[in-house]
């Protein structure tokens, strides 16, 4: 069954529109011009139990709003959510004991307490026992071995030490859903990798269902096994991984390095991206026509060094993206 | 029922012990900011001391009521501002879209809020009001109208401010407007009433309800009368449901905000 069902979900915001200078802000006080921007809408999907899902799309595209919607924060205009079975608007107290929620860009933890009493804080909030609350901190430290700075205050930590325990602290009453807001927004690669990888722990240990929105594609391809794209509030595609790449990965990229120089200009199903002399770097469309047949073209006696790789995942997002605006 | 409202005041309690920790980190600017509250406050008192050298009552207030109104008005602040300060700035958290971080915890939203900070020179202001009652006369009945009184004030302080704070949620930025009505309060809270005729007495009875939190609390202490008691406690009553009222009404207008903030 599904663990969470979002079915014709649509938002829009009133924003105040303003003419440009002085003059403009006086009009605007007397005569205010609103502007209704659709963040969301009309989209559906399902998420099962278990799933790390990666809920992507580009800056504006309505992936806050669904997730505020989902966790109780705003309220949507039209259609229906439902999170664990919970409303939630109606049901706001429960459903906030069985989800845990980290955004990136917004601070949860109070930044003068170590992570220890900020863990002991949200305990007492989600009304457990101390005694579960230690126990429960054991494992956590465990978990995201958090044992080097969990008694220093959280303003003294760096930014990768704290998202650990942002999330940490988001797990202390083992919710079944967990909403990831951008959640290495900032973090170096090292740092990204040790995120990413207590992610996966926490999915296997807990069987905790994840909702991740990221720009950064690594988390994307390393984390999630479906995706939905949203932009412009509705959802152009909701996949899994493995078809994203099939679908997509159509084009190849070789680059060569040459003796001679060639010319490939009018070649069907080859696009020449970069042309200096004898370095070439060409795109070839495997549906007309075949990585050998362009090596042919290029004729093997003639390359120095070669290259051929897979266009990258971001391209390929940042295309569906662009092709659906 | 009862469990969850016993959770909600250990939150509560926790929330303002946290708060209270993070002003300690910085023992010299604690203790100072409570000191130098009561010098001010006591500063204060000087004016008075030259008017009544001049005349035995004013607005029908004697001295010694007069400190006492000093005390009522600077404990029901303090009180106010201690356990609640984040409500007289509540419409920057709604505005800047702070409130996130309490609508997914299971608790109640507002009170987990406006519990968020305390204001440490608020200390030095309920000390205030306890040293003016103490000049004004110690007596046990007094005392414990005194300390109920405090709070209902309080309440009260806290219900106006929330209110109208909480119109950040239909319009922007009422930050003046919120903060010229607490500053409202406040002042016309060390005034005694007589001074005070026509609309600006209606309206301190009902918009800015001074009144209410403080005027009445001296006459009753003066001489205690029933219906007054009654009044005092039901307004403050009637105001906290209509805060919270306001409150979650509006927050089906929330739009909560993506700006980058940090919980300090």
């Amino acid at each position: 069954m599904a663990i969470i069902e979002v079915k014709g979900l649509s938002k829009n915001f009133k924003v105040k529109m303003k003419e440009k200078g002085l003059k403009g802000s006086i009009k605007s006080i007397f005569k205010p011009k609103y502007k209704i921007v659709k963040a969301v809408r009309n989209i559906s999907f399902d998420v099962e139990k278990g799933e790390i899902i990666a809920f992507i799309g580009p800056n504006g595209a309505g992936k806050s709003t669904t997730i505020k919607m989902m966790t109780s924060i705003l309220y949507p205009d039209k259609g229906t959510i439902k999170v664990m079975s919970y409303d939630p608007i109606k049901d706001r107290k429960k459903l906030s004991y069985e989800i845990g929620t980290v955004f990136g860009q917004k601070e949860q933890l109070w930044t003068h307490l170590t992570p220890y009493d900020n863990f002991k804080f949200f305990g007492a909030i989600y009304d457990l026992p101390d005694s579960v609350i230690e126990k429960k901190i054991e494992e956590l430290n465990m978990l995201f071995e958090l044992e080097e700075f969990i008694n220093t205050p959280v303003r003294n930590l760096s930014l990768g030490q704290r998202i650990r325990c942002e999330i940490a602290a988001a797990l202390i009453h083992e919710p079944k859903i967990l909403f990831l807001d951008e959640p290495t927004i900032g973090l170096d690669p090292v740092v990204k990798e040790n995120i990413r990888t207590f992610i996966k722990r926490m999915n296997k240990e807990f069987k905790t269902t994840i909702f991740l929105t990221s720009h950064d594609i690594g988390d994307i391809e390393k984390l999630c096994k479906r995706v939905i794209i949203i932009n412009d509030g509705q959802i152009v595609l909701d996949d899994t991984m493995d078809n994203l790449k099939y679908h997509y990965l159509n084009k190849k990229i070789v680059e060569a390095k040459m003796k001679e120089r060639i010319n490939l200009d009018d070649e069907d199903g080859i696009n020449i991206l970069k042309d200096k002399g004898y370095n070439l770097k060409i795109e070839v469309d495997t549906t007309k026509r075949s990585v050998a047949d362009a090596l042919k073209l290029l004729n093997p006696d003639n390359i120095i060094d070669i290259n051929i790789s897979n266009i990258p995942l971001e391209d390929i997002i940042s295309n569906i993206y662009k092709n659906k605006d | 029922m009862l469990t969850a409202a016993k959770n909600q005041l250990k939150v509560t309690k926790l929330s303002i012990k946290y708060a209270v920790m993070r002003e300690m980190l910085n023992k010299t600017t604690f203790v100072s900011n409570i000191i130098f509250m009561i010098l001010n406050n006591a500063c204060m008192i000087i004016q008075w001391i030259v008017l009544f050298s001049l005349k035995d009552n004013v607005g029908g207030y004697t001295f010694q009521q007069i400190l006492l109104l000093w005390g009522m008005s600077s404990g029901v602040y303090g009180v106010a501002h201690f356990f609640f300060d984040k409500a007289f700035s509540l419409a920057n958290t709604i505005n800047s879209g702070k409130l996130d971080a309490y609508i997914v915890q299971p608790k109640n939203v507002l009170l987990s809020a406006i519990t968020s900070n305390v204001k440490v020179s608020a200390i030095g202001d309920i000390i205030f009001a306890f040293v003016m009652y103490f000049i004004y006369g110690f007596n046990i009945t007094t005392f414990i109208l005194y300390i109920l009184f405090l709070i209902t004030g309080g309440l009260i302080l806290v219900a106006v401010s929330i209110i109208f704070n909480s119109l950040s949620f239909w319009f922007n930025n009422t930050d003046m407007v919120s903060d010229t009505v607490n500053s409202l309060m406040v002042n016309f809270s060390t005034y005694p009433e007589g001074i005070f005729k026509g609309i600006t007495k209606i309206l301190l009875f009902t918009i800015i309800p001074v009144g209410i939190a403080n005027y009445i609390p001296i006459k009753i202490i003066t001489e205690f009368n029933i219906y007054l008691f009654i009044i005092n406690i039901s307004v403050c009553l009637l105001l906290i449901l209509i805060s919270f009222i306001i409150f979650y009404k509006g927050l089906k207008k929330y739009s909560s905000s993506n700006l980058m903030s940090a919980r300090i």
